[in-house]
């Protein structure tokens, strides 16, 4: 465990505004996007906050008001300056960070809260995915003013959906309704189901190294690895948390390396080919810890956000000597 | 308000020691939408099947014996060790290819010798080659439907006493047009004209043949058809008409002695100059098979055992005059249906009509080859036309339940006049 964290972190503040997710930009080093929200994301309005980290440290890039908390933030694959954001009045919103003010576009289809949204790292295809409340995914292409489809079946919240970084046109899902899902855009064919926990599953995320391999986390403070291959029982589970996980990612650098974050303030990062799977418990955060992400430029370097309003950049001891 | 409760509702979680046990994986249809969503309860399963051994035509054990006796060994068999009461069968469909009218009478007669009740209708089926499946998917499409929620699917055929050459009544003006023309070719040339379009040396097809001959030999020393075959007895004539009882529980086409020279030394069958031999070409066989197909949630209420669900089905059209490419198309339409790829599947039961488009539709999907009829296809075992198809949906799902671990495996199959078929099954697991 490490109070202080191996690269020393860098913390940037974010008054009155409590972290919901962080996502590294695609295209610049140290820029990042932060979704958070007022008054914890259960009333109130959010703001998207772009940072910009440098040597001096991080500053704020641009910051843009939405009425409604946002919950979610992904980078545009094909321009530098696009995001897309969702809400909790079941809008998303397509920003320019380009321009000063407001938001491009607004998409608004579903009727609750979306939690979770994605684009595609794929191929020639501009596809976005988002998941919400009202138990439905929806496919969007930016360019196209209204979705493309409705992915139906959760029979719960949807609060996680994320693209295959391998297989076109798939993307996989979690839900309240204790399942993650696999689906195919391309044919509205049979896809797959696991009842992966038997509790809320919160966020799942795709290996980048095995197309084959996915991570959920949930609120029974489990992490468990899924070969799609053959999903009557995990491939691994990782024990430690101690409230629900909150949000997992892959690392996009070491194949079996992951991180979480949770309930339980900490983040932690795991090498599940490993007996003692647990590498590092980061304690830096005095509050739920919603986001996280690892940088696609640095193979050290983390971002993370939580409700006691900081975003922090870092480097975790463990990422100082990789696995 | 709904967000706190959410929240609150995340916090309520404990961490538990290891894993909850009782976890069921199942397959989904949730999808985009307007596709019909299936819950696992809904599910079609293979309760149980048997079959009889495969006899070789006009020389075998069976081939005095008519079609409706092999039936009624099979059907009595799997509602047998099941323990099943006949009157619990909502329909019976047979697959059969060359009694007349696919053998409706001599189908109803072998369910009444198998003591099933009037009360059970019963229906037969005729896609050629592709037969035995047919009835399998007719069940399973009843019972999609909810006519009912079990039904037996049979398949069979006896080659020795049927009259195998009479295409039926047939119109004059079928010269003028070719597709309905290549509808006559006979089989051995279109598998020719396969063999020459895609390039399929005899070589290979000898080398194809070969090893189902092989693995039927190695299959049949180690009992591995013992669970599924049905030991019959029946009479057989000699030459002078006198009347002996044999027993037949082995499948007689099986040549463990056959060798790369032997095969190389056949004359063509069908062409002068051409490559598909009697050895390297399916045999003309006896044999009948029975499976017993469930709605999900009904054989769990009768405590049925579930040795396989179908998780997909696709027909497809080709040319006629080249039929035995067929699988090759009906397989990947097949497997996209089940969300599936070659790669995902264990094992493909290929009916081995001929070893040329067998070859060719091995190489063409890319299936390596140990996937391929591990336990020897129609080329060692025999084709008895409607019976083939139930048939290797008893010898897959046995041989993947024999591996004991989950899995897929595809039973395909190419069919006269210009089709194939391909089903997808699932063995759940011990």
């Amino acid at each position: 465990m490490s109070a202080a964290p191996g690269g020393g972190a860098q913390t940037l503040r974010t008054p009155g505004r409590h972290g919901y997710a962080v996502e590294f930009s695609p295209y610049l080093p140290g820029r990042l996007a932060c979704a958070s929200s007022q008054y914890y994301g259960i009333a109130g309005c959010g703001t998207l906050i772009v940072l910009e980290q440098n040597e001096a440290g991080i500053g704020h890039f641009r910051s843009f008001d939405w009425n409604d908390g946002l919950f979610d933030v992904t980078w545009s694959e094909n321009n530098e300056h696009v995001l897309i954001t969702c809400s909790g009045d079941g809008s998303l919103q397509l920003w320019d960070t380009a321009e000063a003010t407001g938001p491009l576009q607004v998409f608004k289809e579903h009727t609750q809260e979306v939690y979770s949204i994605d684009w595609s790292q794929t191929r020639g295809e501009q596809l976005v995915v988002s998941g919400s409340w009202d138990q439905t995914a929806k496919l969007w292409d930016p360019a196209v003013g209204k979705s493309l489809c409705t992915f139906r079946g959760h029979e719960g919240v949807i609060y996680s959906t994320i693209w295959s970084p391998h297989i076109p046109g798939c993307f996989a899902s979690t839900s309240g309704d204790q399942t993650l899902r696999v689906w195919d855009v391309k044919t509205s064919g049979v896809k797959i189901v696991i009842p992966a926990h038997q509790a809320e599953i919160l966020s799942c995320d795709w290996c980048k190294y095995n197309e084959n391999l996915l991570v959920t986390g949930a609120v029974d403070c489990s992490l468990r690895g899924w070969d799609l291959r053959n999903i009557r029982q995990p491939v691994f589970e990782l024990l430690g948390h101690t409230y629900a996980i909150r949000r997992v990612k892959f690392s996009p650098f070491h194949a079996s390396l992951l991180a979480s974050c949770s309930y339980d303030f900490t983040v932690r990062f795991w090498n599940f080919s490993k007996p003692d799977p647990l590498l590092e418990t980061v304690e830096h955060h005095t509050e739920f810890t919603c986001g996280l992400d690892l940088s696609l430029h640095s193979p050290t370097q983390v971002a993370d956000c939580a409700w006691d309003e900081t975003v922090k950049i870092y480097t975790p001891a463990c990422l100082m000597n990789p696995p | 308000m709904k967000r706190l409760q959410v929240v609150l509702g995340h916090l309520s979680g404990r961490p538990e020691p290891g894993w909850a046990l009782g976890l069921q994986a199942a397959p989904c249809s949730g999808s985009a939408p307007a596709a019909p969503s299936r819950a696992p309860a809904d599910d079609i399963v293979v309760v149980h099947g048997r079959r009889t051994a495969i006899g070789k035509a006009s020389r075998g054990g069976f081939k005095d014996t008519t079609p409706d006796e092999l039936l009624a060994v099979v059907m009595t068999a799997v509602l047998r060790d099941v323990r099943l009461p006949p009157g619990e069968l909502g329909d019976i469909c047979v697959g059969n290819v060359l009694q007349p009218g696919a053998g409706a009478v001599m189908a109803r007669i072998a369910q009444f010798l198998s003591d099933i009740p009037e009360t059970v209708p019963l229906s037969a089926v005729n896609r050629q080659c592709s037969s035995g499946l047919q009835a399998v998917m007719n069940i399973a499409g009843g019972i999609s439907q909810g006519s009912y929620d079990i039904g037996m699917a049979c398949g069979v055929e006896s080659m020795s006493l049927a009259d195998r050459g009479n295409p039926g009544n047939i119109t004059s003006r079928l010269v003028e047009n070719s597709q309905a023309r290549d509808c006559l070719i006979p089989m051995g040339i279109t598998s020719e004209n396969v063999a020459e379009r895609f390039g399929i040396s005899r070589e290979k097809q000898d080398a194809f043949a070969l090893a189902s001959q092989k693995k039927a030999a190695r299959a049949q020393s180690q009992g591995c058809f013992q669970a599924e075959i049905v030991p019959v007895t029946t009479t057989i004539q000699d030459n002078k008409g006198n009347e002996k009882s044999v027993t037949v529980s082995q499948d007689e086409g099986i040549r463990a002695g056959t060798t790369l020279e032997g095969l190389a030394k056949l004359k063509p069958a069908f062409k002068k100059d051409g490559s598909t031999t009697a050895g390297n070409s399916s045999q003309v066989s006896d044999g009948a098979a029975a499976i017993l197909l469930a709605r999900r949630a009904r054989a769990e209420q009768l405590g049925l055992p579930i040795l396989g669900i179908l998780r997909a089905y696709a027909v497809v059209g080709v040319p006629p005059n080249i039929m035995g490419i067929g699988p090759a198309y009906a397989i990947p339409a097949a497997l996209q249906k089940a969300g599936l790829t070659v790669k995902d599947v264990d094992i493909f039961e290929i009916n081995e009509a001929f070893a040329s488009q067998a070859t060719y539709c091995v190489e063409k999907l890319g299936i390596p080859l140990e996937k391929v009829n591990p336990l020897g296809g129609a080329i060692a075992l025999g084709h008895p036309l409607g019976c083939t198809g139930a048939r290797q949906v008893i010898t897959l799902l046995n041989e993947l339940k024999r591996r004991g671990k989950r899995a897929y495996g595809v039973v395909s199959m190419c069919i006269g006049t210009g089709m194939g078929a391909a089903a997808v099954f699932e063995y759940p697991g011990p």
